[in-house]
This record gives C-alpha cells, sequence and structure tokens, in this order.
C-alpha cells in the first residue's frame, strides 16, 4: 500500500527534527540577509534621485555603505549555509546507519530488494536530502516573512504600489500548488525508474558471459538503449515541470515588475492622479518601489526553483516508509562476533516455506546426511539451522531457542560452506581468515588438499578472486571454501553439497578432510545427493516429500 | 582535462544543432536580463526628471514600457526554451554515451568479464555519466554566455553612459568573478573529486557488503564490515561537506564583488553627473545594469564547484570507452558435428596449457563425456570450444549453433518466462513448457526469481540455466558438470529430456563423476 502524503509529510520531519536548532538558525539567518537588501535599496534610491534632483550628497558614504550591507549579507549567507549543512549532513548520516542496519538484517531470499536498489537508496538517494535542507528550508521561511514585509512598506508609500504586490503576488502558490502535484508524480516515477534500471544493470554485469554465450549481446544492449531512453524522457518530464513552473513564476514576477515600472513612470510624469496619500512619490520613493518589486517576488521564485528538492526529499520518504514496511524474513541475531556456545541441537516442528521438515536431535560430535530430491528443502533447513533465516522458535541449540540473544554466540562455532559460492572484494587470505597466522592457513589449506590450487594462483594468497570464483575452477574453489571452513575451528559444520564440481579422488580426499574435522570433535552437517559423501557419514536424513 | 574536452567534443558531435541553439538562447537570456533593469531604471530616473520640468505630456513613455514589457516576456520565454534544450541534448547524448559505454564493458574479453566487479562497473555507468551532465548546462554554456554578455554590456555601458563606468562596472564584475571562480575551482578540485571517489566506494561498498551478507554473518563478521562502510561513509560525507562548504563561500565572496562592484558603480556615475558629463537617468541605467550583471558569475558557481569530480569522472568514462572492443567468433564450418584438431588450451590467455594436442570428433546424435580430476582442463577445453578463451594452437570446427552450459551459470531477475526470453525472445509459452519438463524441472513460467536468481535451489538454477540454453536448440551441446546438485533420477530425467530435445545435437560434457547417469557413447579422459 502506497503511504498517505500525511505519512510522507510526518516521515520527512521526524528526518530533521534532531537538527530543528541549526535549521531554525540557518532561517533566521535568511531571513536578516534578505531584509537587508531594502535599507540598500533605499540608499541606492536616494543616491538617484539626488543626482536627478540636484540635491548635494554624501555620494562615497552612501557608496560604503552600499557596500557594508552587501558584505554583511554574504557574511549572513556563510553562516546560514553552514548551520544547514552541518544539520543536513547530521540527518543523512543518521538515516544511513538506520537503512543499512535494516538491510542488514534482511534474509538472502528472493524478496529481498536486490543489492543495487538498496545501495542506491543508501548513497544516493538520501543525498538528496542535503539540497531539500539548503535550499527549500531557508526558502520557506523567507516567503513567510519577506513578501509581507515589502508588502507593507509599499503600502505604505503607495496604496496602489501596494495593491499591484498584493495582486500579483497569491497568483503564484495557487499555480505552484498545481505544478507541485503534478511534479511529485513524475519525480516519483523518475525516481522509480533509476531504481530499476540499476537493479537490472547489476544484473546483467554480473551475467555478461552467459549473454554473450545466449548470442543475446545485442538484445542486451537494445534493451538496455530502450530503459536508458526511457529514463531520459522521465528525467526530462520531471525538468519541463521544473522549467515550466519557474517560467510561470519569472513570467508573473517580469510583469508584477513591470506593472511597477509602468506606474512609477507615469505617476511621475504626472499623468495619474491616484495611488497615494496624498502627495505625489517622489523620484526616491519612484525607485525604491522599482527596487524592491523584484525582491518581492524572490522568495516565492527561489522557492520554486527548490520545489524540485522538496518533491526528491518526499519520494525519498516514501522509499524510506516502504523499506521500512517490508515484511521480509529476518536474519536471527546480530551478526557480530560473540563468544561461541555450543550444544546439542534440536529441531521440532519447524515449516518452511509451507513445507515441514523433518525433526531432528543431534548430540555434539554428530556427523548426518540430509538428503532428499532436488528442490525439496535441503539447503533452506541449512540456512535455518544457521539462523540466516526465520525458524519461529522450532530450532533449539543446548536447550535454548535459537533466537536475536544466542545466534550470534552460536555461530561463532559455526562454518557454513555455502552451495553457491561467494567471495569477497578482498583478497584470498583476508577471504580464508583475516587474522589467522601462516602457519595455520597452510595447515587449512592442506586438509582441504587446495595447496596446488593456491600454489597456481599468480599471486599466491594476495589473489583477488572474482564474486564467484573466477579465477579457480568450480572444484578448486570449493576446496578453498572448505579451507575457510576448517580455519574457523568449528564445533558444527553445516555444509551444502560439499562435494559438488569434485571428481572421485579430489571428492574423497574433501570427505576424509571434513571427516577430520569431524574427528576432531566438530558436529557435521552435510546436504547432498552424492552417494559418496552418504555413504561415509554414519547417519541419514530425508528431507522433503 | 583532456578527457574532459574529450567527452564534451562526444556531446557536441552527438547533439550539435541543439547545443548551439541552446547556447544561443543562453545568451540571450543574458543580455535581456541586463537590458530588462537597465531599461527600467533609465526609464523611471527620465520619466522623473521630465514630471519635474513639466514636460511630462511630451514624454515618450510608450516605447520605453513596451521595451519593457518585450523584455521581461521574451527573457521568461528564452529561459525555459534553453533549459528544455540544452537539458535534452545533453541527456540525449549521456543516454547514448550509457549505451556506448555498456557496449564497450561487454564486449570486453572472457578473462576481464570474468573477473568484473558489478559494482564498480555500474559506477561507471550510473554515477559518472549523471557527473557529466553538468558539464554543458552548468560550465561550458554560462561561461560563454557570460563573455559574450559582459562583452556587450561593455560596449553598451561604453557608449550609453561612459568608458570609465563601463570599465568598472564590467571589469569589477569580470575580474572579481573570475578571481573567485578561479579560486573556487581549485579549492574544491581535490574535496570534489575525493568525494566522489569516495561515493562511489560508498556504493560499491555497500552492494558487496549486501551480497556477501550471508557470508559475513556466519563468519560474525557483519558488524565490522558494516562499522568499514560507516567509516566509508563519513569521510564521503567529510569530503562533500568541504566540497560545498567552498561552493557557497565562492557564493558569498560573489555577492560581495557584486556589493563593491554596485557601490563604485554608483560613486562613480554620481561623480559623472554631479560634474555633468552625463544625465543622471544615465547613471541610474549604469547601477541596474551592474546590479544584474551579478547573475552572470552566480550561475557559473556550481560548475566551478563540480569540476574535479567532472573531470575524474569523464577520466574514467574515456578509459572504458577506449578499451579496445575484442571480438571473438568461434569458428563455423559447413561440415556437422563438432571436430577438435591438435587442440591446446590453457584456462586463460598467458597462462600454462592445461591440455595438449587433443584430437576429438563428435558427429550428431553422439554424446562424448570428458572425464579427468578436477583442474585437468576439463572447463578449459569447453571455454575455449565456445569461443571464450582463444586456443593456444590447433583448430574447432563447429558445424553450427553452438551452446554452452558453464560451471556457474548467472540467473537474472524476472520470472522464468523472463530467463528463457533472453535466450529467445520470440518464444511461445508452448515451447517454454517443453523446454522446462525436458530438463526434468517443474516450475511455472510466472515463478519470480531475486537478484541472480535467488530463491531457487542450486539443482533448480542449473536446470533452469539448461532450459535457456537448450530453448535456441543448439547444433552443439556443451554442458560442464550438467548433473551437479542433482538427485539421481532426476539427473538421469534430464539427461533423457536433452537427448529427446535434441535428437541430432553433437553433445559434449565434461564430468568428474556420476559417469553412470551420462548416457555417453564415448568416455575420453583427460
Amino acid at each position: 500500500m502506497a503511504p498517505t502524503n500525511t505519512e510522507i509529510a510526518h516521515r520527512l520531519s521526524a528526518l530533521t527534527a534532531p537538527q530543528r536548532r541549526r535549521l531554525n538558525r540557518s532561517a533566521v539567518a535568511a531571513v536578516v540577509a534578505e531584509t537587508l537588501w531594502l535599507p540598500q535599496a533605499a540608499l541606492l534610491a536616494w543616491g538617484l534621485a539626488g543626482l536627478a534632483t540636484g540635491q548635494p550628497l554624501p555620494l562615497t558614504w552612501m557608496g560604503l555603505g552600499v557596500a557594508g550591507l552587501g558584505l554583511a549579507r554574504a557574511g549572513l549567507a556563510v553562516f546560514g549555509a553552514a548551520q544547514s549543512e552541518a544539520a543536513a549532513d547530521a540527518v543523512i548520516g543518521s538515516a544511513r546507519l538506520d537503512c543499512l542496519r535494516r538491510a542488514d538484517r534482511r534474509a538472502p531470499e528472493a524478496s529481498a530488494p536486490s543489492s543495487a536498489a538498496t545501495a542506491a537508496l543508501i548513497v544516493d538517494k538520501l543525498a538528496m536530502l542535503r539540497p531539500y535542507l539548503l535550499r527549500w528550508h531557508p526558502a520557506q521561511a523567507r516567503v513567510a516573512v519577506v513578501p509581507l514585509l515589502i508588502l507593507g512598506i509599499s503600502f505604505a508609500v503607495s496604496w496602489a504600489a501596494g495593491l499591484i504586490l498584493a495582486i500579483s503576488g497569491p497568483l503564484i502558490p495557487i499555480f505552484m500548488a498545481l505544478i507541485g502535484l503534478a511534479a511529485r508524480d513524475a519525480s516519483a516515477r523518475q525516481m522509480d525508474e533509476i531504481a530499476g534500471l540499476n537493479a537490472m544493470l547489476i544484473d546483467r554485469l554480473a551475467a555478461l558471459i552467459d549473454i554473450r554465450l545466449l548470442d543475446a549481446r545485442d538484445r542486451m544492449l537494445a534493451d538496455f538503449e530502450h530503459r536508458a531512453d526511457h529514463l531520459r524522457r522521465r528525467t526530462l518530464e520531471v525538468l519541463r515541470i521544473a522549467f515550466l513552473s519557474s517560467a510561470v513564476l519569472e513570467l508573473f514576477a517580469a510583469l508584477g515588475v513591470a506593472m511597477m515600472a509602468v506606474f512609477v513612470g507615469f505617476s511621475l510624469l504626472g499623468q495619474l492622479g491616484f495611488g497615494t496619500w496624498g502627495e505625489a512619490i517622489t523620484i526616491g520613493e519612484g525607485i525604491f518601489l522599482l527596487l524592491m518589486a523584484p525582491a518581492f517576488f524572490q522568495p516565492l521564485r527561489d522557492m520554486a526553483a527548490a520545489w524540485h528538492d522538496r518533491v526528491a526529499a518526499q519520494s525519498v520518504a516514501r522509499d524510506l516508509l516502504a523499506d521500512q514496511a517490508t515484511g521480509d524474513p529476518q536474519i536471527i541475531g546480530q551478526g557480530g562476533s560473540a563468544p561461541a556456545r555450543g550444544g546439542p541441537i534440536a529441531v521440532r516442528g519447524l515449516v518452511l516455506r509451507g513445507r515441514d521438515m523433518p525433526d531432528l536431535d543431534m548430540a555434539p560430535g554428530e556427523a548426518v546426511a540430509l538428503t532428499g530430491v532436488s528442490g525439496g528443502g535441503k539447503s533452506s533447513l541449512l540456512l535455518a539451522l544457521a539462523g540466516l533465516i526465520p525458524s519461529g522458535g522450532a530450532v533449539r541449540i543446548g536447550g535454548a531457542v535459537l533466537d536475536d540473544k544466542t545466534a550470534d554466540a552460536w555461530r561463532a562455532g559455526l562454518a557454513l560452506i555455502p552451495q553457491k559460492i561467494h567471495f569477497l572484494d578482498a583478497t584470498l587470505r583476508e577471504n580464508l581468515a583475516p587474522d589467522a597466522s601462516d602457519t595455520e592457513i597452510a595447515a587449512a589449506i592442506q586438509l582441504a588438499r587446495a595447496s596446488a590450487v593456491v600454489a597456481r594462483l599468480p599471486d599466491g594468497l594476495q589473489t583477488r578472486l572474482g564474486e564467484e570464483g573466477a579465477g579457480v575452477s568450480g572444484g578448486e574453489a570449493r576446496r578453498l571454501i572448505i579451507a575457510r571452513a576448517a580455519l574457523r575451528r568449528p564445533a558444527v559444520i553445516l555444509a551444502d553439497e560439499p562435494t559438488a564440481d569434485l571428481d572421485d579422488q579430489t571428492a574423497a580426499e574433501v570427505i576424509e578432510g571434513l571427516l577430520g574435522l569431524h574427528r576432531r570433535g566438530a558436529t557435521l552437517i552435510a546436504a547432498t545427493h552424492d552417494p559418496r559423501l552418504i555413504a561415509a557419514l554414519p547417519r541419514q536424513i530425508e528431507v522433503g516429500p | 582535462m583532456r578527457s574532459l574536452w574529450h567527452i564534451l567534443r562526444l556531446i557536441w558531435r552527438d547533439r550539435g544543432a541543439a547545443m548551439r541553439r541552446g547556447l544561443a538562447l543562453t545568451v540571450v537570456v543574458s543580455l535581456f536580463g541586463i537590458g530588462l533593469l537597465a531599461l527600467s531604471g533609465w526609464f523611471i530616473v527620465a520619466a522623473g526628471i521630465a514630471g519635474l520640468a513639466g514636460l511630462g505630456t511630451v514624454f515618450d513613455v510608450f516605447r520605453p514600457s513596451a521595451g519593457v514589457r518585450f523584455l521581461a516576456i521574451a527573457r521568461t520565454a528564452a529561459r525555459y526554451g534553453e533549459r528544455l534544450l540544452t537539458h535534452d541534448a545533453t541527456l540525449k547524448a549521456l543516454a547514448s554515451l550509457r549505451v556506448r559505454l555498456l557496449a564497450g564493458v561487454s564486449a570486453a574479453d572472457f578473462a576481464t568479464l570474468s573477473r568484473l566487479r558489478a559494482g564498480g562497473a555500474l559506477n561507471r555507468l550510473t554515477a559518472d555519466i549523471d557527473a557529466l551532465d553538468g558539464l554543458a548546462i552548468r560550465l561550458i554554456f554560462p561561461a560563454l554566455a557570460g563573455l559574450i554578455a559582459s562583452i556587450a554590456t561593455l560596449i553598451g555601458l561604453w557608449y550609453l553612459v561612459a568608458p570609465v563606468v563601463a570599465l568598472w562596472a564590467v571589469g569589477v564584475t569580470v575580474l572579481g568573478g573570475v578571481v573567485v571562480l578561479v579560486l573556487a575551482g581549485r579549492a574544491a578540485f581535490v574535496p570534489a573529486s575525493r568525494a566522489e571517489t569516495r561515493q562511489q566506494a560508498l556504493r560499491a561498498g555497500v552492494i558487496a557488503h549486501l551480497r556477501g551478507r550471508a557470508q559475513l554473518v556466519v563468519a560474525g563478521r557483519l558488524l565490522d564490515s558494516r562499522n568499514t562502510l560507516l567509516d566509508q561513509d563519513r569521510a564521503a560525507r567529510r569530503d562533500a561537506l568541504q566540497q560545498s562548504r567552498v561552493e557557497w563561500r565562492a557564493a558569498a565572496m560573489l555577492q560581495a564583488v557584486a556589493a563593491v562592484a554596485l557601490s563604485g558603480t554608483l560613486v562613480l556615475a554620481g561623480q559623472h553627473v554631479l560634474d555633468g558629463r552625463i544625465g543622471p537617468a544615465q547613471a541610474a541605467l549604469a547601477v541596474l545594469a551592474t546590479l544584474a550583471m551579478a547573475e552572470l558569475t552566480a550561475a557559473l558557481q556550481r560548475g566551478a564547484a563540480e569540476l574535479g569530480r567532472m573531470r575524474d569522472a569523464a577520466g574514467r568514462v574515456a578509459a572504458a570507452l577506449e578499451t579496445p572492443p575484442t571480438v571473438q567468433i568461434a569458428a563455423s564450418e559447413t561440415a556437422p558435428g563438432l571436430q577438435l584438431c591438435g587442440l591446446s588450451v590453457a584456462p586463460l590467455p598467458g597462462l600454462q596449457p592445461v591440455v595438449a594436442d587433443l584430437d576429438l570428433t563428435i558427429l550428431p546424435g553422439e554424446t562424448v563425456a570428458l572425464t579427468g580430476p578436477s583442474g585437468r582442463g576439463k572447463t578449459a577445453v569447453l571455454n575455449t570450444v565456445a569461443g571464450l578463451v582463444p586456443a593456444m594452437s590447433g583448430r574447432v570446427r563447429a558445424g553450427g549453433l553452438v551452446g554452452y552450459l558453464t560451471q556457474r551459470p548467472a540467473l537474472i531477475a524476472g520470472t522464468v518466462r523472463d530467463t528463457l526470453k533472453l535466450a529467445s525472445p520470440d518464444a511461445d509459452d508452448g515451447p517454454m513448457r517443453n523446454v522446462l519438463a525436458a530438463c526434468a524441472l517443474d516450475l511455472p513460467l510466472d515463478t519470480r526469481l531475486g537478484e541472480g536468481g535467488a530463491g531457487l535451489s542450486g539443482g533448480q538454477s542449473r536446470r533452469l540455466a539448461l532450459a535457456r540454453t537448450l530453448i535456441r536448440r543448439p547444433d552443439i551441446l556443451l554442458l560442464d558438470e550438467p548433473t551437479e546438485g542433482l538427485d539421481a533420477p532426476t539427473a538421469a530425467a534430464m539427461m533423457r529430456g536433452i537427448r529427446e530435445w535434441l535428437p541430432q545435437a553433437a553433445i559434449l560434457i565434461a564430468a568428474h563423476r556420476d559417469h553412470d547417469l551420462i548416457p555417453a557413447t564415448r568416455i575420453v579422459v583427460l
């Protein structure tokens, strides 16, 4: 369900609430800086009028006054921007932490948002809060104060001049509201398009070899061209609305200023006998009115220019709400390090993806083969035992339910050999064990029968392998993963098809290695179809229908 | 800087006409803006003087006031047109640059592709290209338009007011503006480029962290990895903060320059009036023109601060575009079947050969199993036959379309139907269901897969990848460990299904076990 506008507004103000004081200071600075234009304009008007009427003038002092007021405005701008910047930085930082925490807890399942989409939210979209806080917030404050002030002064000088502003001013917010509605939809569509394009790209980039083998490269490029063009049109749609709104505003502002110029001009020529409080307006008053007219519209124009930033911030808030609302299954525990705690494993009445799992009881040091048809849930059972998907309290370790409090300690004694191999973007050594000594690593590699593999790599342990182990064969990658498992000195080993991709001899060696760890006291649970491995394990449990 | 010019030339070549029109409109906008304020100031003061002198009835009010209205409306229209035109042209040019970039990345050789990290490549295609969108719009155009408008204003004030006033107003604005912008550009250069690099590293880091999170959780390193990312985030934000600090300080300095120019013009023009050299209306014209000129430099300030970021992005994009595409074509001959003559192969070009002098002929309808211990080059042979890796010596003669199920096929997000459509865009549901049945895979076509095919079991993903290969009905079929992760009955059913689906294909299978599951007509041991 899409969040309502009120929810979005609440989310947005909740985001910025902790920085309220800085934002207020920046708003005050913006208002004062804008107001200082009035004495500056008065000095200019006085000077030009004095020149026209031939009165004696302290020209140099007036020049210094104009320059001094300008410098003061510049100083206030620096102060205000510094406040907004600090506020924006703090808001973005805490929102990023929040999002990352949430994303970290999501179980690796089909329903989880793509990592590229999450990264786009964390890195790129949250950064859009910066222009919102830097531009929209101060503009909003100025709109609340400055136009009314100028309107009041204009009325005091001449009621007709005030009337001109009073009529053309309010039209602007009405137009802006209309345009803003369209802008929000367009901007939301554009953001969705960006996220979709990123998710598509990251998937295609990871599958480039497959795409080439399927002769699908031209199709992929055509597809991408289509999507890129789509994004361009969506972006232009957003820009067109933004440009149109600022054009409308400029038009009103320009007409307002032009009307003011014409009114002042005709009044000075003596052709208009109305609009003042008695006496005709002077040249000085006329110039002052003319200089103030653009300043009357300026805050409104700035607010319109920042409208897009506001809409972007609203769609960020919308995405945050959607991100919070996903009811994705969660990883149990925090994923931090903890002192290891084990014990007998007991599974009772576990249901995963609507499938009943067999009950399971294992004393420390036992070994078992999970067998059953492909797709029957063997891998899911291993993931549940590792606490990577929720088990609803059906898994107990040493009598304690596997939950957020116990999971990290349980995993500290656990090694997982997954079916789909993943290497982190780091050296092989860091992937195996960042803190282990050379001897320990050599021993583990020996155990996994991977010494020849490492010896053949161009940079040995310093090699960076591809995400799925590119650089070594499938069997070699699996042996490296087994070495990684051995280095954890695990009390429990969960292995998903550990002998996949291995020939008879290597498989026998790897099985021997796993049994070696098992004989040292480790519990071994292996999901497998491999008759060689099933035969080597004392117990077999059928999973699935 | 050269790569920046290179990218600019590419954009210009792609969208030259629109860019030229956009530039012309930018100049018009700048000139009309200055003209509007100058004319209004002159008009009011001149009208005031005429009114004082009692000449109100003979003063021509209509032409100046019509001019004010015309400039106001024309400027608004020109601004709208200019923005739309330049943004449209830039977005179009960048979209085609993106496609060229992906074409370049995907044409790289097998060795490069297999080591490609998706996050980094994504940065090239999205963030780097996005960084370049301000190159024309926020830097080149405002600079050129500002220059032209300044020259025009100089000439205008020189003749309409006085040379000294013109030199002061334009000189202080332009020189002061250039000094501030150059200083700002320099000061922001390093932080801007560092901010972008750090942000890209953060993005790639978040992607790698999330993709590897299962492994990190089990290793108890998720929190460490997250803390590393948070450090990266702090560093990235610090640089971004530094960059924008330069930006708004530059804005304030430009405001200060404008104030100095304005007050100087007031004093100088006022002195000229007191000396009787110009009229008060001309002084008003000069003061208001100076006021309007502040917009010229303000338009440039963001572009100057982004220069470092743009240069780095342009460098990376230009380098990625220059990578010579290596196109490898599988050797094709008319004789049906597959023939390998004296073939020597290495896993990757430049490595030691693992298989030497292999001779093998597979006739249509035959199935040959290639066996041997892990690391003996079974996969290397298949990669070479499929044309991913060039042969070191010897020849491959493939009679027809080659289909290849690799050891680690990558699936894409979407439905099962989308997966099959990637291989065969015109296939209907009927053949799709048949090919899934041939692979002993019972999945509805609408089943949704997550990123990289997440949600399927290992055996299911392999069979879906096989179905994707089979749906193209290849004449030569290469299978690397096809029965991996399958129970024996499923594996047997699948192998039968493959043969029934492709009765006349020459099939070469790399396998190290379960030979009994593979109905091979011959077995070759490496």
